[in-house]
């Protein structure tokens, strides 16, 4: 038994088979793969597994860059809660990609502001723009991709997407891409691309606001399909045909920029500046130019051309005939206009809004024969705000009903909506065998699409703009995204074969084609570095073929024929092609000449609505070619008889939303209605001719008996008093109004008016903040009220509400009208508290809610206030609002863009403009912070950062050097109400009046 | 004057003695209450639920539930409180300034003219709380000790005013009521069988016994206080009249308003009392203590109110045309001629017209006339406050701002609950306690006088008979 090799058996088997052991032991663990020879053994793992560590330690010693946005359990460097930071982008609320600054506190965007760097709008930011930030924070956006309406995945989507392309690609199907204008080149590239992986492929560019035929003309004129690039600001006499260029045309904020600019020589009142506006609908431009002619839609071309001849004949050049009978024009204006634009050559302008290629080359002869093609027309750098194509878009339609398209990939575009489609041109839509809607919402072409793909927000993605050739700008993301949505470009590219995220393909096309284009010799990185931080750079333009003008290409226009009433389809600010049909603050802010908000509206001439029997309210049944439309009434001066306009961009499903915005209690009533829908889709009336798509046709007008009543924040229009009532006199001296002469005439010394009988009330021994508002530069665009409501977290209130007169906007425009019904001037005035320094409102309050601070300001103390309104009824302005109810804040999401800095105010209290007192705050403690005072412009109240007119300025009236110092000082200068003693800090500029007629008391009666 | 008619025509009527006296005023205490009364009173009781449930809803859901708006902060709210208010006035000025005068005619109307201005003064009382955006914080408009530094009340504040006129209004007016109660609380304590009766009055008449010391000191106390209350008649409505005088507002800005709003809640107050007389000496059986005689004097009393009235209408409309204010001028135009004229016309009718009648000596002797000009008059002052405060707010300063008013349902309720506190407070009063002064009334009947028209002493009137 001490035998040192017996044997052990563990069994009988064993006993038996004594090798059986070793071999059990050989297959023991034959599943495993490390027994596999010819995959890697233990050891192989083991050393590629250390390999992998070392290297990935090695390589993450290096920083790599933050390409997400991520939130901060660590606070970075530089980084302090609750102060904010501010990030330059644009603003894609449209095609105008004005440059924006994000202003981001505590890592979530809360306001968009104007970028001053940017080369464009120069500072201004337009009511849609700024009402743009909401859509990062609407609960209703699309988080994720959805096939045939149901939730799913990229993966998912994106598998089904591919696999529908590549049958179509081997069937060699039609492939459109149909979009908006697209200024950006990393997307139009990726679009590029992605087209030319078909053999039948187009990308369709359609604006809903067409500028079709002015590009259509410069082809026809030039050879080249461009938009030359307005210089309002070197033409200091304008004309303009149906063109809102200050509300609503092209690039607005740019524009009214460009305009305030042109009408100061050395920041004087130019007395050259004149504008002369041709419409039959009163726009915001036309109620502030020195001349408005009211004329028939049809007659509008007309006119265009009869001072083409009269400028031709100046010139001695070609003329085409005027085919208009003459009475029918007013002729004394157009020769005085011809000559006013005769002697301002090359610094003049001649814009038409008319979608008739034969008036926009009219047009363009215009500006050629006044030689303002290279001054104040610029086709080197032509503008690449509109590259729509109507006939493109009219060749799309014609292939979808006739059944050609194997794929259409809708983005930026709500074709379904915005364009007169009738049930076949619907169902043929539906047919598609791949239609693809990259919408962020499920508007109404996304509700017909297979895929709804949906693009991300801009504030969430990164991106880029190229609005006017040659000048660059970058999208930056700003916030982490919400939901799963997925920028467009990065679709593009994952729909081409080639996946890659958006900050690498707009790196990637800046490195390629955009930095090649700069010359200052800056490596791409700076390059890149500096765009992120000016927010635009200046580039080599596109190279174009701008040839001489073909004159032979001018044609006469035809002969006019009798229409009758006309439907005038038109843009209203705010609402535009109705792409912001979701946003409530511009659902809710008022029209700035109809001061009607919530609704659309058929604007009615006063002698019409006579005639008709139509009072404000009534619905009235519109035809035109077996469509119609019920809409109200609006009875509008300056409304030519013939014409009834009718603003797009309603009736949207995305207002859906809005059956209550308001508060909720027993007899609140829907905003929206019998549709569920915000007002009336009247693009069934849009006419498609050879060349464009018209804005303008013949129309039936019946009435209906039955009405719905107009949610108007201004039912009294003029300084003068009702016929019944005037005491008389002159009118109430609110909005004054200066001449020229006036002016230039030796300023007398301005004394004080009123001698005070008892010492001062308030010493105002440091700051003494006040505000000056120039009248004769304020457009009315509103960019003020939006941007104030934003800031101040004003609620929207809804329409039910704003029938009952309690608008909550901190900030109104009052808009009075003066001279005839028939054309009526327009006088917009910013009204908001004017920080009294004898303020009615403050000795009436029982509990000391609303106090004077030693610097001026007004102040309203939220949670002292116990809400007995003595304040609101006791000031002059009616500029305090109420808290009427609880405003809902139900949405969580909607909530993140509040304002941290302001008190979200409950029920029962009473609030008002406060200057944007946390706004001095921050400049206060910033200056304390760098040991420095205070300098003037150190505080930009939201109203006044935005403004695209600079029309408001604030700062410290105890700084002699201050500019609001100068402006409440100067000749214009004046304060509302002055005469009852209540001393507010607000101060006006007398509006300039050029034709002469000016009254240096009121506004005219 | 006065003596002689007293001489002529007794004050009260039916030759009744000291007993009859007592046991007059005092049946309806002493027995069940009839069909009439519960009639009377669960109605009053329903608008004062309904008034109860509207307030209820406004506070938990808003004021947006009233039909006010940016431009128009008051309306239905301090109209009402204004209305009522000056409704309380008459109950001041008979029981105060006419005790002075030694207008003994007064002795048949004051109990129930006092009460009258307390519950008036609670129903006013309610407006300014419930007006509030956040009625629980209005204590705020007190100057109440608090921890918070020096975060007071605004003394500058005609509001501020208010809260303090209207206090003090009612903590007098209730003093003065209760003090003239004592001797008939004893009578009932005396009338009554032992029990719970007995006992409540017994602590409530205060140990009155009847004796020369307790009545003299009674005389000496109610004088006092007469004399503290007179001044209160001029200066309640005067410090309301502030809320508007002291405004930037046109229309509201005016010296003419402290006694043009006396002269109008002394108005408005006379109309209400007999108002209320005339039904009350009808369901009473009074009609022997609340005679011809009074409802005459009290006419001749609102005719004369009614004329300062008027002046003050006419002055206004001078005034704004004097000034050359253009502002002001429009204001007037525009109550007269403008969208809410009709409100005005209203208050012309009512006020200056519809009191006219009251020069006949027929219709002053009718009562159904009388009671209906009454009720004119009643709803002519309620349509002079809102006048006041609606017409100028609507279209002030500013055209872009120009607004209109209507009411809502809920604003509507809320005055007409007023009125069922109001008349539910009365039907109680009516049912708890003497409706008629009896102790002054015996005063005036003029027992043991050989000679007429002697002074009347209180003493022959003991609480005790």
């Amino acid at each position: 038994m001490n035998d040192p090799h017996q044997v052990h058996w563990r069994s009988l088997d064993e006993f038996a088979d004594p090798q059986l052991a070793e071999r059990r032991g050989e297959s023991e663990f034959e599943d495993t793969p490390l027994r596999h020879a010819e995959a890697p053994g233990r050891r192989d793992f083991l050393r590629a597994t250390g390999f992998v560590l070392a290297g990935s330690a090695i390589t993450g010693c290096s920083r790599a860059p933050v390409r997400t946005a991520t939130p901060l359990p660590t606070q970075p460097e530089d980084y302090w809660p609750g102060r904010s930071d501010q990030y330059a982008t644009i603003c894609t609320a449209c095609s105008a990609s004005c440059g924006v600054l994000a202003k981001v506190r505590d890592g979530r965007p809360v306001k968009l502001e104007g970028n001053p760097d940017h080369p464009l709008s120069r500072g201004g930011l337009c009511a849609v723009g700024q009402a743009s930030i909401l859509s990062l924070y609407d609960s209703h956006r699309l988080g994720q991709p959805h096939v045939s309406g149901k939730p799913s995945s990229w993966e998912e989507a994106d598998r089904a997407i591919l696999t529908a392309l590549e049958s179509i690609r081997k069937q060699k199907g039609a492939v459109r891409i149909l979009t908006g204008t697209v200024t950006s080149p990393s997307l139009q590239e990726r679009i590029r691309a992605f087209a030319a992986t078909f053999d039948n492929a187009r990308h369709i560019v359609f604006d809903p606001l067409s500028s079709s035929a002015i590009l259509d003309a410069h082809e026809a004129l030039f050879g080249a399909r461009v938009l030359p690039r307005m210089r309002f600001e070197k033409a200091p006499v304008v004309a303009a045909f149906d063109a809102d260029f200050l509300g609503t045309w092209i690039s607005p904020a740019e524009f009214t920029r460009g305009y305030r600019e042109a009408r100061l020589e050395n920041g004087k009142p130019s007395a050259q500046a004149w504008h002369t506006q041709f419409e039959s609908h009163l726009s915001l431009t036309g109620g502030g130019a020195e001349e408005r002619v009211r004329l028939a839609p049809g007659q509008l071309a007309h006119a265009l051309a009869a001072l083409v001849a009269r400028l031709a004949s100046r010139a001695g050049a070609r003329s085409p005939a005027v085919t208009s009978p003459a009475g029918a024009l007013p002729d004394k204006q157009l020769d005085e206009l011809a000559a006013r634009l005769w002697n301002a050559r090359g610094r003049s302008l001649v814009v038409c809004g008319l979608a008739d290629v034969k008036a926009q080359k009219l047009c363009a002869y215009a500006n050629h024969l006044l030689g303002n093609y290279g001054a104040t027309l610029d086709l080197e750098r032509p503008s690449l705000q509109r590259q729509g194509s109507d006939r493109a878009m009219s060749g799309l339609l014609q292939e979808i009903s006739a059944g050609q398209l194997g794929a259409l990939f809708v983005h930026g575009l709500n074709p379904a909506a915005e364009l007169p489609l009738d049930k076949t041109a619907l169902e043929a839509m539906c047919r598609i065998p791949l239609l693809v809607s990259l919408s962020s919402r499920t508007d109404e072409t996304a509700e017909l699409a297979r895929f709804v793909c949906p693009d991300a927000d801009p504030l969430e993605s990164w991106g880029d703009a190229e609005p006017v050739s040659g000048t660059v700008c970058i999208q930056q993301p700003v916030f982490r995204q919400v939901g799963h949505s997925r920028p467009a470009m990065e679709s593009f590219a994952a729909w081409s074969g080639k996946p890659a995220t958006a900050r690498d393909l707009v790196r990637t096309h800046w490195r390629d084609s955009i930095h090649p284009r700069h010359g200052g010799g800056l490596p791409f990185e700076e390059f890149w570095r500096a765009s992120l931080q000016t927010g635009a750079m200046e580039v080599k333009p596109q190279s174009r073929a701008a040839t001489a003008l073909r004159q032979e290409a001018v044609e006469a226009l035809p002969a006019p024929s009798a229409e009758g009433m006309t439907a005038v389809l038109y843009a209203k600010t705010g609402i535009l092609d109705g792409r912001h049909a979701y946003n409530p603050w511009l659902q809710e802010l008022p029209d700035p000449i109809s001061k009607a908000a919530w609704d659309n509206y058929a604007c009615v001439s006063p002698a019409k609505a006579a005639s008709l029997g139509l009072a404000d309210g009534d619905l009235i049944k519109i035809t035109a070619a077996g469509h119609s439309i019920e809409i109200p009434v609006l009875i509008q001066a300056g409304q030519h008889d013939d014409a009834v306009s009718i603003a797009l961009g309603y009736g949207r499903r995305e207002s859906q939303r809005f059956s209550n915005p308001g508060p909720k209690w027993m007899y609140a009533k829907p905003t929206t209605g019998a549709d569920g829908l915000v007002g009336v889709n009247a693009s069934c009336l849009l006419r498609w001719t050879p060349e464009t798509l018209a804005y303008h046709r013949g129309v039936q007008i019946e009435k209906t008996g039955r009405n719905r009543e107009l949610a108007v924040t201004q039912t009294h229009h003029s300084l003068t008093m009702p016929p019944k009532l005037d005491p008389g006199g002159p009118p109430r001296p609110i909005v004054q109004e200066t001449s020229l002469v006036q002016l230039s005439a030796p300023a007398e010394h301005k004394s004080e008016a009123h001698p005070e009988l008892w010492p001062r009330d308030h010493q105002y021994t440091g700051h003494r903040w006040a505000m000056a508002i120039d009248l004769d530069a304020c457009s009315g665009c509103s960019a003020c009220v939006v941007s104030c409501q934003i800031e101040n977290n004003v609620p929207v209130a809804g329409r039910d509400e704003v029938i009952r007169n309690r608008e909550m906007h901190w900030l109104r425009i009052d808009r009075y009208y003066s001279g005839t019904p028939e054309n009526p001037r327009v006088a917009h005035q910013p009204m908001m508290c004017q920080h009294c320094e004898h303020a009615p409102c403050e000795t009436v309050c029982p509990v000391l809610a609303t106090v004077h601070s030693s610097e001026g300001l007004n102040q309203q103390i939220y949670n002292r206030c116990v809400g007995t309104r003595y304040c609101a009824n006791n000031c002059p302005y009616k500029v305090r609002r109420f808290n009427w109810f609880d405003y809902p804040h139900e949405d969580r999401l909607v909530n993140l863009v509040l304002n941290p800095d302001v008190t979200v105010r409950s029920r029962g209290v009473m609030e008002k403009c406060s200057f944007c007192v946390q706004r001095i705050q921050e400049a206060k403690i910033e200056a304390k912070r760098l040991g420095k005072p205070m300098a003037d412009g150190d505080v930009a109240p939201a109203c006044q950062q935005s403004c695209p007119a600079q029309a408001i300025v604030f700062g410290d009236l105890n700084d002699p050097k201050s500019r609001v110092s100068q402006w409440a000082a100067q000749a214009r200068g004046y304060r509302v109400l002055e005469e009852i003693n209540v001393r507010p800090s607000v101060y006006y500029l007398k509006v300039i009046r050029r034709d002469g007629e000016a009254n240096g008391g009121g506004h005219h009666g | 004057m006065a003596e002689t008619g007293i001489a002529r025509q007794p004050l009260i009527q039916g030759g009744k003695t000291l007993a009859q006296v007592t046991l007059d005023v005092l049946k309806p205490m002493e027995r069940r209450p009839g069909l009439l009364w519960w009639v009377a009173f669960l109605a009053s009781l329903s608008l004062l639920g309904l008034g109860a449930v509207t307030i209820a809803y406004q506070v938990t859901t808003g004021i947006g539930t009233w039909g006010l708006n940016n431009t128009v902060g008051w309306a239905f709210d301090i109209t009402n409180f204004v209305f009522w208010i000056g409704i309380g006035h008459a109950g001041t000025l008979i029981s105060a300034i006419l005790f002075l005068f030694r207008q003994r005619w007064r002795t048949s109307v004051n109990r129930s003219a006092e009460a009258m201005t307390l519950f008036a003064v609670m129903c006013a009382g309610i407006f300014p709380v419930i007006h509030m955006g956040r009625p629980w914080m209005g204590y705020w408009v007190f100057p109440y000790p608090n921890d918070r530094g020096p975060l007071w009340m605004n003394f500058r504040s005609p509001l501020a005013w208010d809260a303090f006129a209207i206090s003090t209004y009612f903590i007098i007016s209730a003093t003065f009521w209760y003090i003239g109660l004592i001797p008939d609380l004893a009578t009932i304590r005396d009338r009554s069988a032992p029990g719970l009766r007995r006992t409540v009055f017994s602590i409530l008449s205060l140990g009155w016994d009847g004796s020369y010391r307790t009545w003299q000191r009674y005389e000496t106390v109610y004088t006092l206080l007469a004399g503290l209350a007179t001044p209160l008649v001029v200066s309640v409505h005067t410090i309301v009249s502030w809320d508007f005088a002291t405004s930037v507002i046109p229309g509201w800005h005016a010296t003419i308003f402290p006694p043009y709003f006396v002269a109008g809640a002394i108005f408005s107050g006379m109309a209400m009392v007999l108002t209320l007389m005339i039904i009350a000496r009808k369901a009473m059986h009074l009609e022997e203590y609340i005679t011809h005689r009074h409802v005459d004097v009290m006419c001749k009393l609102i005719l004369l109110t009614s004329g300062i009235v008027a002046l003050a209408y006419g002055t206004e409309f001078f005034t704004a045309q004097y000034s050359a204010n253009p502002y002001e001028q429009f204001v007037f135009l525009n109550r007269a001629m403008g969208p809410m004229a009709w409100s005005y016309w209203i208050m012309v009718s009512c006020n200056v017209l519809a009191p006219q009648f009251l020069w006949f000596k027929r219709v002053r002797h009718s009562l159904p006339a009388v009671f209906v000009i009454t009720i004119f008059i009643n709803i002519g002052m309620w349509f002079e406050r809102f006048v006041i405060i609606v017409t100028s707010l609507h279209r002030d300063y500013l055209p872009s701002s120009w607004s209109s008013y209507s009411p809502t349902p809920i604003e509507i309720a809320t005055l007409i609950g007023s009125f069922g506190l109001f008349f539910t407070l009365f039907l109680l009063f009516c049912r708890i306690l003497p409706v008629i002064a009896i102790a002054e009334v015996k005063g005036v009947l003029q027992h043991g006088h050989a000679a007429p028209g002697a002074k009347a002493h209180h003493e022959e009137g003991r609480g005790q008979q």
